[in-house]
């Protein structure tokens, strides 16, 4: 706490008493202290499941049996591990580019425009947000049995697509919100056409809240357990496989296998999609305006 | 805007311009009337109907008497509440520094950090459970790691398929968006403010309690509302870590659903958590809302 720092006397140090220069460095050695122990908690057991991915045994307990690759020969010639990621990749990807159009297109509506019913529409989009995913999954399930829509990755998607998209409408409001309206008014008397506009006034400015949106929108889809769950029929995804497999058996290396690749392309999916951001906002802020685009949607 | 720098020859276009949030809205507008509300409204109604096997027509309130009085669930109901205040507490107590570590100590590392933060909300969420279950299970890392130094001489079983397990697993998965709230809320308090706190000689426990919770109050009920509704109705983490004894709301109602096929006592239960979800995020988000609390 910003109390607990007691200002430094002046004069030399030996004069300080031990006990008094370790409280000086307490709070620097708990805030590390802290950090590595979350960082520990998040990280450990994933790095421990990449590990014993490379453990020539087929349960995964100590001690160390050697190393293979092994399970990523099984894995890669396993069907059913194969159709789950394509499975995930292709609806993630699809929701990712609808929610992405749906998402501008509403919150350019909702932030810039006056319309009769604008309280409500706004309600709707915000509500979608709070309302838990296995709720969505349920009632998604008995609406499509009731029309007696065959469940497949199509009603996946669609599921899908409903609850990512208020999430692209927060983030890119924030960035509109955040963007001064004088900019647009100023194009506008300068001559600027409703697409010129958009194209070299609106565009550069939102390009860092577009592609937060995309990376959230792409990891809710290709993540998302519980409604693909309950409206996947008999078609599975990614995270619904991992679910089946371990509900049937025990821990099973090629499971660790497939995990790693996935967990490995999303670390180089977010790592890359930062670096880019941070050339996207280098001219206006930099750093600042990066911690605004994460904490921009909770405001 | 349109009436003070759009030139009068553009006029005319008036009759467009009030199309134009028709536009923008009916496409976002018509996706969720027909996939989120109409299948609210069609769970409404199939919560409010007979079974199929009762033979009765007509509507009805007995599914959800039938759930409310039974002592069966209403244990369920209290396991789900003990975990996901756990879970949420165990979160909060780590949040709140950890915020503060990066909001104000964290220097060059602040953003780093930040992105690990993200990182672990985008891995997922299923290998983590699973990373868990492999870490805590009976013949799991930690035991046979226990074991192996001749701590113990049996496998401890409670580790795993227990509340313990779910609590673990749950606080862990949600940290993110514990934090990010709380975050966002220290970004935006003036530092001055601790200074002059310190010149009036409040220490810092006083400090901490009168200065910096009233002002970052307001993102703790925020994180309260992103984090609490998902660990209220998980049913993935229980039904791979639970056993019986981390049984949660979530698997009855899956168990319902799909496993005894019983559509209508399934979705009363749904909208029973769905009003309890409705009426936390009100609170949640009415608190959140209040600049100054009282102390």
């Amino acid at each position: 706490m910003p109390g607990a720092r007691p200002v430094a006397p002046e004069g030399p140090r030996r004069d300080v008493p031990l006990s008094y220069r370790v409280r000086l460095r307490m709070p620097a050695v708990a805030s590390v202290c802290l950090t590595a122990f979350v960082l520990l908690v998040l990280f450990g057991p994933v790095l421990m499941l990449a590990l014993f991915s490379f453990n020539d045994s087929s349960i995964i307990s100590l001690p160390w049996e050697g190393f293979t690759t092994h399970w990523y020969e099984e894995a890669s010639s396993d069907n059913q591990a194969h159709d789950a990621v394509l499975n995930s990749l292709l609806v993630a990807s699809i929701v990712t580019v609808g929610s992405l159009l749906l998402g501008t297109l509403a919150a350019w509506g909702l932030t810039r425009l006056r319309f009769p019913g604008r309280g409500f529409v706004a309600g709707l989009h915000g509500s979608v947000l709070v309302v838990p995913w296995l709720i969505i999954g349920v009632a998604g399930l008995i609406f499509f049995s009731e029309l007696g829509v065959t469940l497949s990755l199509q009603t996946i998607g669609l599921m899908h697509l409903v609850v990512t998209f208020p999430l692209v409408v927060a983030i890119i409001s924030a960035g509109l919100v955040r963007f001064s309206r004088s900019l647009e008014e100023a194009a506008i008397d300068l001559g600027a056409s409703q697409l010129q506009l958009m194209r070299y006034v609106v565009l550069p400015h939102i390009a860092p809240s577009l592609a937060a949106a995309g990376i959230f929108a792409f990891a809710w889809s290709f993540n998302n357990f519980e409604i693909s769950f309950f409206l996947g029929g008999f078609e599975q995804t990614f995270p619904v496989w991992v679910f089946s497999i371990l509900r049937q058996s025990e821990n099973l290396p090629l499971v660790n296998a497939v995990s790693t690749v996935i967990a490995l392309a999303q670390v180089v999916a977010v790592v890359g999609a930062w670096r880019l951001m941070k050339r996207l906002t280098r001219n206006r802020g930099g750093d600042s305006a990066l911690t605004e685009l994460v904490t921009g949607g909770v405001r | 805007m349109e009436s003070a720098s759009v030139p009068l020859e553009r006029a005319p276009k008036r009759g467009r311009s009030r199309l134009r949030p028709f536009a923008f809205m009916s496409a976002p507008t018509v996706l969720l009337l027909l996939l989120f509300l109409m299948p609210m409204g069609v769970m409404l109604v199939i919560s409010l109907e007979h079974g199929v096997l009762s033979g009765e027509s007509g509507f009805t309130v007995s599914n959800f008497t039938d759930i409310v009085t039974d002592p069966l669930y209403r244990e369920v109901a209290l396991t789900t509440v003990i975990i996901a205040t756990s879970a949420m507490l165990i979160q909060l107590v780590i949040a709140v520094p950890l915020a503060y570590v990066l909001a104000f100590k964290a220097g060059r590392w602040e953003l780093p950090l930040l992105l690990f933060l993200v990182l672990a909300d985008e891995l997922n969420p299923m290998v983590r459970i699973y990373s868990w279950r492999m870490l805590l299970g009976r013949e799991g890392l930690i035991n046979s790691a226990l074991m192996e130094i001749g701590i113990v001489n049996k496998p401890v079983d409670a580790l795993l398929f227990s509340e313990f397990a779910v609590i673990i697993v749950l606080a862990t998965s949600y940290l993110t968006y514990t934090v990010i709230p709380i975050y966002a809320a220290m970004k935006a308090i003036d530092r001055n403010l601790f200074e002059a706190a310190l010149d009036l000689g409040a220490g810092w426990w006083v400090s901490a309690r009168r200065v910096l919770l009233p002002l970052i109050a307001p993102g703790i009920f925020i994180a309260l509302l992103l984090v609490y509704i998902p660990l209220f109705t998980d049913f993935a983490s229980p039904a791979l870590v639970g056993g019986s004894s981390g049984y949660m709301l979530g698997n009855a109602v899956q168990d319902l659903v799909l496993e005894s096929g019983d559509l209508n006592a399934g979705a009363a239960m749904s909208m029973l958590m769905l009003a309890a979800s409705a009426i936390f995020a009100v609170v949640a988000y009415r608190l959140s809302k209040i600049r100054q609390l009282e102390s």
